[in-house]
Formats: C-alpha cells, structure tokens, sequence
C-alpha cells in the first residue's frame, strides 16, 4: 500500500494510565503481536489522510507502545528511535502520575530526536469524574508552562482520543514541511545516516527553547 | 573449602525459594534476609547496586504488585570456595502486562550450614532490535 509519510508516535506516561487502552481505542482494537517478545515493543497501525496546503497527504501511521519493561528499568534508546511524536499520559485520578509527567518531559528531551519534540499532554480516565484528583486548569497549566496542548480523554468512551492524536499529527506536520531539509527527518525517505546531520532547530509557533 | 556436590538441589531450592518469596508483594521485604549488608551485589537491569539496603530499595521501588512466573531453566555449578552459581532462565508476567523473558544469575556464598546472595545479576530479554 502506497503512502506519502510514515509517521511514528510513542504513547509515554506512567503504568496503568491507560496508554494501551488508549491506542487501542484509537486503533479499534489492532496490535501487532509478534513484536513484542524481542523489543518489548507492540505497535498499531493506522491509514488516514492529511490535508494541508490544499494537498491530501496519506498518512502511514504507527502507535508504538510498550509492553510495560518501564517497570523494571528505564526506557531506553531503541524505544525512542525514529519517533517523530509524542502521546505523554497521566491518570486524572492518579495524583503522582500527573507528578511524573515533568520527568517524563525530560526524559524526552533527553532521548529524543530534538530537544523539543511534539508532544500532546493527554489527561486520561476522564470518564472518573469522581475520582478524579487533577483540575483541567492545573494540568492545562502544566502543559501551556511547556508549550504543549493538553486534552482530557477517556480510552474508555473515547472522548477526545481521535483529537489528540490529530492534534499532534497536525504538529508534526507542520514541523515537516517547515524543516529545512524534508528528506533529513526520520520517516522519509533517505533519511539522514546521524543525528548530527539534522538540523530541526527550524523556527515554529511553539513556545519553546528551540 | 571443597565443592559442594549438593550443587544441583541447592541450586532448586534456592531459586523456588527466592521467587516465592519475590513475586509476593507481601512476602518481598523477607528477600533482606538473602544479602549480605556489604558485601552482596546486585546488577538490575545494568544498574549496579552493592549491600542489602541499597538491593532492597530497588525491589521495593518496583512499581508492580504480583508476578507470575514460569521457569523454564536452572543451571548451577559447584564453586571451589564451597558456593553455587546459578543461572535462571525464565519467563515473568507483571500484574497485567504482556509476559517477558528473563535471565538472572545468583552466586551463592556460604555461610556457617547456610548460604547468602553474594552476586545477582538480572535482565529482562528485550531487545534492540527486532
């Protein structure tokens, strides 16, 4: 099957914030097991179109996710290779999970591919209202404090799955077609041999660093 | 100190014992009682650890609850200062999350009619690449 991006999104964020359950729903339930037995990594695919410019782009689009070794070590380079997104998760009910997500931010700037990548905030179990311990406003306040949008969902209704996803792939879109060379970032084709040779410093309407 | 031919049932024992007693969130704070205070070391995932205090904090650091565990392999040696090395191979399961495989090895070090951890190595088998 033909496709103009190949485009790889993680799904980070503490055990047990939903993250699985979360790409499952976006993904209507496909994973691919064969992988994760040797990486440790599983991943779901999914086909959809892309409009900017006027221009219909088909989108190849890959949810990796991890098969829960962030328990026993931390996560390390082979699972941050290639990602050009970032699906960060906290559990609105689960006050240390929202805690982590500052560590979790700099373990992203650390691993991977730019010191700041995209990356959607995503407040899941938002269906809990009960239970939930995490305020919208303190938890948008975080993420406007990085420069990243934030979305309350529910992997269990769905509420807002669908948008955060786009809203990260509309980012990373946008990061696409403004880079100065496209054929240098990950995913397209012929890309470049070192992660020296990639120069992503290109300016964005992002309120961040680089 | 001679070999102990008992190599290959202290061996069992041992690692029957010490995973009953690790995949039971309630019964782990008891692995104390295996490592020596000094001179005990412990690899976990390639971070390095040495005593019995700095062990236990990582393993009541781990952020699951039960384990499930099958064994599929365990191969001991007799050691010439009258200890066993131990190699484990196995697979773990984690509360709910996709099984995995595993590797530890144990080095055994007597002491009086008894034995204590003096080496642990652990690694889960994730790879690389695939």
């Amino acid at each position: 099957m033909e496709y103009d991006y190949l485009i790889k999104f993680l799904a980070l964020g503490d055990s047990g914030v939903g993250k699985t359950s979360f790409l499952c729903q976006y993904c209507d339930g496909m994973f691919n097991q064969r992988f994760i037995s040797t990486v440790g990594i599983d991943f779901r695919e999914k086909r959809l179109l892309h409009q900017s410019n006027g221009r219909n782009n088909r989108i190849h689009l890959q949810l990796w996710d991890t098969a829960g070794q962030e328990r026993f070590r931390s996560l390390t380079t082979a699972f941050y290779r290639d990602a050009m997104g970032f699906l960060l998760l906290f559990d609105l009910t689960n006050e240390q999970s929202f805690l982590e997500i500052v560590n979790w931010i700099e373990q992203l700037r650390v691993h991977a591919y730019c010191e700041c990548p995209d990356v959607v905030i995503c407040g899941n179990k938002a269906d809990l209202d009960e239970k939930r311990v995490i305020t919208e406003w303190r938890a948008k306040d975080l993420a406007e404090k990085h420069g990243y949008e934030y979305f309350e969902t529910s992997a269990a209704n769905g509420q807002n799955i669908h948008g955060a996803v786009q809203s990260l792939l509309n980012r990373v879109m946008i990061r696409m077609e403004t880079a100065v060379d496209k054929a240098m970032l990950p995913g397209r084709r012929g890309r470049a041999k070192h992660d020296s040779e990639v120069n992503l410093n290109v300016p964005l309407q992002q309120k961040c660093s680089c | 100190m001679a070999l102990n031919l008992q190599y290959e049932a202290i061996g069992k024992g041992f690692v029957q014992q010490y995973y009953a007693l690790f995949d039971d969130p309630t019964q782990r704070p008891n692995l104390v009682n295996m490592y020596n205070i000094e001179s005990s070391f412990m690899t976990f995932e390639g971070v390095q650890l040495q005593g019995s205090v700095k062990i236990m904090e990582k393993l009541n650091g781990l952020s699951f609850q039960k384990i499930n565990r099958i064994i599929t392999a365990v191969d001991s040696q007799p050691m010439f200062d009258g200890g066993v090395l131990i190699n484990v191979l196995g697979r773990l399961q984690a509360d709910d999350d996709p099984p995995h495989a595993f590797s530890q090895v144990f080095c055994l070090k007597p002491l009086g009619n008894s034995f204590y951890v003096q080496h642990d190595l652990f690694r889960l088998g994730i790879h690389d690449t695939a």
